[in-house]
């Protein structure tokens, strides 16, 4: 690695600087107040877990999003970045993380479209440049057949036609094969070589320790961590991004409360999907079994077989001791199985909708049952504002305006009003701040305790060592279970990223 | 919500633009504000009124459906065709509310089962029953039918169908009191649908769906369910829109209403509906209706021409929205402003 | 050759020769020259405003005020002529008039951010009303009769007005596939975010597709006067759907994005090919909008169950692919295709 030859740089002035940045939305703070500087011929990795900001530097400096307060100096000078367009012509690119391809329009139309200029020289620009980062490929043939690694290329390619000197690679890795991610890493260090300063973003920390200069950790909006690479190990990032309040010790101390009633509340049995294969499990009144897999294992599409969101699933399903053949959302919540959707905005709230009639939705939609008059309706959202801790000025307010933990809670009180037995909660955590997890564990030792059954799917490996008595591994559409002995953050990261490399390869 | 909430509530804000709307063209011509003939006048724009109440349960879904105003000629020329092939007439007015409850809720079966722009599914289905409409008579010859009363059913594919019976008639011109029964029909179907919006579970899917159709999905809403139910509810409001038209004219024709669409949309939207969804009321429907069809009626009365009027209605619409998209953008400024002052101090204080 | 013979567009001219061939069973006369000529010289109107419909749809916008803008830019035209302006100012004038109008719709869409429909439905009312206003509600008759000579003349017995639009049409296609600019309008149509963030000008886009929108219903308004010689109120009337229609039709897909200049011009010829068709099959002409409704409805359901056809496949395919452990090149496609809708 050209790691010495790199160090020269350090010393040069940031070709991107923001200073003391803010940014609010529909009323949520997101950044507050922060300094981040990009070099040229530097790789600056931005780390951070879900919702603690990243996407929205990204795109501040890439002109998309507009700060609340503070300062944008690109060279030193202070400038407003009001749309894309303005980036690059400071020469800011966003190579994002699903690139912008247009299906219909041709490699080479994907290429040039958006630039000015005399035709038939930007098409000559166009195939120089993809000569040079090495996308090869027929240049008249239909956008929507380039593969994921080729559409990034072309997004690079997109920058570099634009003389981008900064590059932002949001998520480049994560739809990448190992072969394809050695690639891009080789392009990275030509990039660089020519004075390039490159933002990067990336959730696999060795991917990080191997490319970047330099790495900055982000949680709720402020930096906690920024330190040159060198010096830094896996173990000193994965400490960085936890949760301020974490602690080891206390991981496992809802399982010595096991309720008397160990009833079974969930069997599946030889579940199968396009996604999924012959996946069987059960879990027990007051138990939390946790599933631990990554993106596109199947997990989530697991739980909306089970939930009878996706119909198509053959095997069998008992909830609560009672066969469910057929099952819908409204026939298993009616047999007290709930579900917690993985993308709370496209599936669990309504943003625009009082408080108190998302919290109430469930139980009206339940067959036979009636018409909620605005009091019971509030009677019902002030029981769970209480019980969950939910943070609002009336159970009339919008839930837009309420911050992303007090959100989830109001999903989860929807999820919890129509009073499951079982419930299944995907990534429950994703997307809120250090307290409001800490309050979503809380809300689910509670459940327990209660003698409700808990099934935690997440890809956070220190929220699945946290909450769960049953660790489960999802890869590749099959489910697996961890022996008893090793559910700590060490040995299911150890499973789940063991078993991401051999994706990959 | 506080006590006096409502005041600033959109429906007030219509009563009152009504009340001012009335007084200013009652200062300019002391005529119009003849109470009697101002209720008698609703009975020539209250068809509008009863199919925007309908569409407003369809918008509440962030659907649309524009082939309301083909199902109003369509129900018009079925129970004239009805009548005339020898049918009593309750039958007839049946079959006519009949068929705009079914063609409804075939609009709502596609809608719910494809993904396509409910915009364009019933764009072809306004094209469909006008055609059949019109086409209707025709159809009747060539299948064989026989008038009641001889001849073809060909001369009434232009013409209206007259004769109509005096109890039938009587919905059209008649009075309750005071108040013409026209207008009678409207307030009765406002308040059903009014209260179906607001204190029923079938109102509340409705909103659910507008807001986020797929959480109202993973909630368990019944959708598709939903969504046949209120776009045939739709189809029954301009089936009845049609036949309240029928009656005012005593006469049974095809072509009623066509001409409603932009009074139609334009009173949905000046109501408070979203066209995202969401968000609306029948109440406000109604009041703009009323704003709409004075405004009318009054211009007319100033002796200025109608054909000033769609400039006017377009003008508002466009007007409304707009005024809309700006408030709602000025509010949620302010409201990031105060939220970024808010910590920021909360920020400066721990620093300190 | 294989992406032309699967597009929408041949799929509907050949259901349109196979209508023209079945009907000729019936009434041999279809196939008569004459015939197609006129079928083709009484498309042109509903093309043209079609065409510009087309530009806005790419954007995943919509504009029901075209035929409005039709029936006011043909006012104009009249008055112009009525006045004794020359001929090609009175053409300029109408053109204007019709970019006037579609600048008004684009300020409203583009600028305030009123939803297309809304926008665009109020200015059919409020242009329309204009046309009445400024014609105080009666035809605009004894125009010039130099003016019919555009559509009587025949060049090899096809009226000049049909070589004229035709020679239009090649232009546009030429200019689309030459002009790199025109992929804009996809590119915001596809996908408004990913064309924003690429430092394309979306908001110009919207604009000109606004504007060409009411310049080819301009257009249409003279190829109108041309043709029958006076204006009368109803011109343009209800014409806006049928464009709509006649683009859907020819493949324009509403959530912008795809379609070309021809989904235009084979949409416009089936809608009035039916109506012919009707004729000769002595069908009342009343069950033209009937049996248009109906073809549409169909075409776009089928279009709906095709398209979710090739997803599940593909769905089976990527999954098969996982639970098998191969190489996951082909996953790649779904994405596409989601991307596509």
């Amino acid at each position: 690695m050209a790691q010495a030859s790199k160090q020269g740089h350090r010393a040069s002035d940031p070709l991107v600087a923001l200073r003391g940045i803010w940014k609010v939305f529909e009323s949520v703070t997101v950044l507050r107040g922060i300094d981040f500087d990009i070099r040229p011929g530097e790789v600056h990795a931005l780390l951070g877990g879900n919702g603690s900001g990243k996407s929205t530097i990204v795109k501040i400096i890439s002109g998309a999003y507009q700060p609340t307060a503070g300062l944008i100096e690109v060279e030193g000078k202070a400038q407003i970045l009001a749309r894309p367009s303005q980036a690059h012509a400071h020469g800011i690119y966003m190579v994002p993380q699903e690139p912008h391809i247009f299906p219909n329009l041709s490699v080479l139309e994907n290429l040039t479209t958006g630039l000015d200029g005399d035709s038939s020289t930007i098409r000559q620009h166009a195939r120089e440049i993809a000569a040079e980062i090495g996308l090869k490929v027929d240049f008249n043939a239909h956008g929507g057949t380039l593969s994921i690694a080729n559409q990034q290329l072309v997004e690079i390619a997109r920058g570099l036609m634009r003389n981008a000197k900064v590059l932002i690679l949001d998520e480049p890795t994560s739809s990448l094969t190992h072969h394809e991610v050695e690639s891009l890493a080789t392009q990275i260090r030509a990039l660089t070589g020519r004075g390039i300063g490159i933002l990067f973003i990336s959730h696999r920390l060795d991917e990080v320790l191997d490319i970047s200069d330099c790495v900055s950790v982000l949680r709720d909006g402020q930096f906690v961590l920024v330190a040159p690479t060198e010096g830094l190990t896996t173990e000193i990032l994965v400490e960085a991004m936890l949760p301020e309040d974490f602690d080891a010790s206390a991981e496992r101390e809802a399982a010595g409360t096991m309720p008397d009633d160990t009833s079974l509340v969930l069997e599946v049995r030889n579940l199968s999907s396009q996604s999924f294969h012959d996946v069987s499990f059960s879990v027990r009144a007051g138990e939390v079994v946790g599933i631990s897999g990554v993106v596109g294992s199947g997990r989530t599409e697991l739980a909306e077989a089970i939930y009878g969101i996706d119909k198509s699933a053959t095997g069998e399903v008992v909830i609560n001791g009672k066969a469910a053949p057929q099952r819908s959302p409204r026939i298993c919540q009616e047999m007290r199985l709930s579900y917690v959707p993985e993308d709370r905005h496209a599936h669990g709230i309504f943003l625009s909708l009082p408080c108190a009639q998302t919290i109430s939705s469930s139980v009206m939609a339940l067959s036979g049952a009636h018409f909620m008059s605005p009091a019971q309706e509030n009677k019902l959202a002030q029981q769970f504002i209480q019980q969950l801790r939910i943070k609002l000025s009336s159970p009339m307010q919008e839930a837009r305006t309420l911050s992303g933990g007090n959100q989830q809670k109001i999903v989860l009180a929807k999820t919890l009003a129509p009073e499951p037995r079982v419930i299944i909660l995907d990534e429950p955590t994703r997307g809120i701040d250090a307290r409001a997890r800490q309050d979503v564990y809380r809300i689910i030792r509670e459940l327990t305790a209660a003698g409700v059954g808990v099934v935690v799917i997440s890809s956070e490996v220190s929220e699945i060592a946290e909450v769960s008595d049953r660790v489960l591994i999802m890869h590749r559409g099959r489910l697996s279970e961890m022996p008893e002995g090793q559910i700590d953050v060490d040995h299911i990261a150890a499973a789940t990223l063991a078993e991401t490399d051999e994706v990959s390869k | 919500m506080t006590r006096f909430g409502w005041l600033k509530s959109w429906e007030f804000m219509l009563l009152v633009a009504l009340v001012v709307e009335l007084a200013v063209l009652g200062m300019i011509n002391p005529a119009f504000l003849n109470v009697q003939n101002l209720l008698f006048s609703t009975s020539d724009f209250v068809h509008v009124i009863i199919a925007a109440v309908g569409l407003t349960l369809i918008i509440m879904t962030g659907g649309i459906d524009i082939s309301g105003v083909s199902l109003m000629g369509l129900a018009s020329i079925i129970l004239g065709l009805s009548f005339v092939a020898g049918a009593p007439i309750w039958l007839a007015v049946a079959v006519a509310l009949g068929v705009g409850l079914l063609a409804g809720a075939f609009n709502g079966t596609v809608v719910a089962n494809t993904d396509v722009n409910p915009l364009v599914i019933t764009l072809a289905l306004l094209f469909f029953y006008s055609g059949l409409a019109t086409g209707l008579p025709t159809l009747l010859d060539m299948l064989g039918f026989k008038a009641y009363n001889a001849g073809g059913f060909e001369a009434y594919q232009y013409e209206g169908i007259n004769g109509l019976p005096k109890s039938f008639t009587w919905f059209g011109t008649g009075r309750l009191g005071w108040v013409p029964m026209p207008l009678v029909v409207t307030i009765v179907l406002t308040l059903i649908a009014g209260w179906l919006l607001k204190h029923t579970r079938f109102g509340r899917f409705l909103q659910l769906i507008g807001v986020n159709p797929e959480a109202a999905r993973y909630t368990g809403v019944p959708v598709k369910r939903t969504l046949i139910t209120v776009y045939a509810i739709n189809g029954f409001a301009a089936a009845v829109a049609g036949l309240v038209l029928t009656a005012y004219f005593t006469s049974a024709r095809s072509d009623l209403g066509s001409e409603a669409l932009l009074n139609i949309i334009t009173a949905v939207v000046l109501g408070g509906s979203s066209i995202y969804g969401g968000e609306g009321s029948v109440l406000g429907t109604f009041l703009a209706g009323l704003v709409l069809g004075f405004l009318r009626q009054g211009l007319l009365s100033l002796g200025i021409t109608s054909d000033v009027v769609p400039v006017i209605v377009g003008g508002l619409l466009i007007g409304t929205v707009a005024a809309r998209i700006g408030m709602s953008a000025l509010q949620r400024k302010r409201a990031n402003r105060a939220a970024y002052e808010t910590e920021r101090g909360a920020m400066a204080a721990i620093g300190e | 050759m294989s992406r032309i013979l699967k597009s929408r567009e041949f799929l509907v001219l050949l259901l349109l020769v196979v209508m023209i061939l079945a009907v000729s069973n019936v009434n041999s006369a279809v196939l008569r020259p004459m015939t197609l000529i006129n079928i083709v010289n009484s498309s042109l109107f509903l093309m043209l405003i079609a065409m510009g419909q087309m530009f806005v749809i790419l954007t995943r916008g919509i504009d029901v005020s075209v035929g409005a803008i039709a029936g006011l830019s043909a006012v104009i035209f009249g008055f112009a002529l009525n006045a004794g302006i020359p001929l090609p100012v009175a053409m300029l004038a109408a053109l204007l008039t019709g970019m006037a109008g579609g600048m008004v719709n684009a300020i409203g869409v583009v600028f305030v951010g009123i939803p297309p429909i809304i926008m665009t439905l109020g200015t059919l009312g409020v242009f329309r009303g204009l046309m009445r206003v400024l014609t105080g509600g009666s035809w605009i008759e004894s125009i010039p009769h130099n003016i019919k000579s555009l559509s009587v003349t025949r060049i090899f017995n096809i009226p000049m007005m049909v070589w004229g639009v035709s020679a239009l049409v090649i232009i546009v296609a030429i200019l689309m596939w030459k002009i790199r600019w025109t992929r804009n309008f996809y590119a915001v149509g596809d996908n408004l975010d990913g064309a924003y963030l690429l430092g394309i000008n979306t908001r110009k886009t919207r604009f000109v597709a606004y504007v060409l929108a009411g310049l080819f219903s301009g257009m249409a308004a003279i190829v109108f006067v041309g043709q029958i010689g006076f204006v009368p109120m109803q011109t343009g009337d209800g014409q806006e759907l049928k464009a709509i229609a006649a683009v859907v039709l020819g493949g324009v897909s509403l959530m912008g994005g795809t379609g070309t200049v021809w989904s235009a011009v084979i949409g416009a010829l089936f809608l009035t090919t039916v109506d012919s068709m009707m004729i000769f099959l002595r069908i009342p002409g009343s069950w033209n909008d009937a049996v248009a409704g109906a073809v549409l409805l169909i075409v776009v359901v089928l279009d709906y169950l095709i398209r979710r056809m090739a997803r599940n496949r593909l769905l089976a395919a990527r999954s098969s692919e996982m639970l098998h452990g191969e190489d996951g090149t082909k996953a790649q496609t779904l994405e596409q295709t989601e991307q596509r809708q």
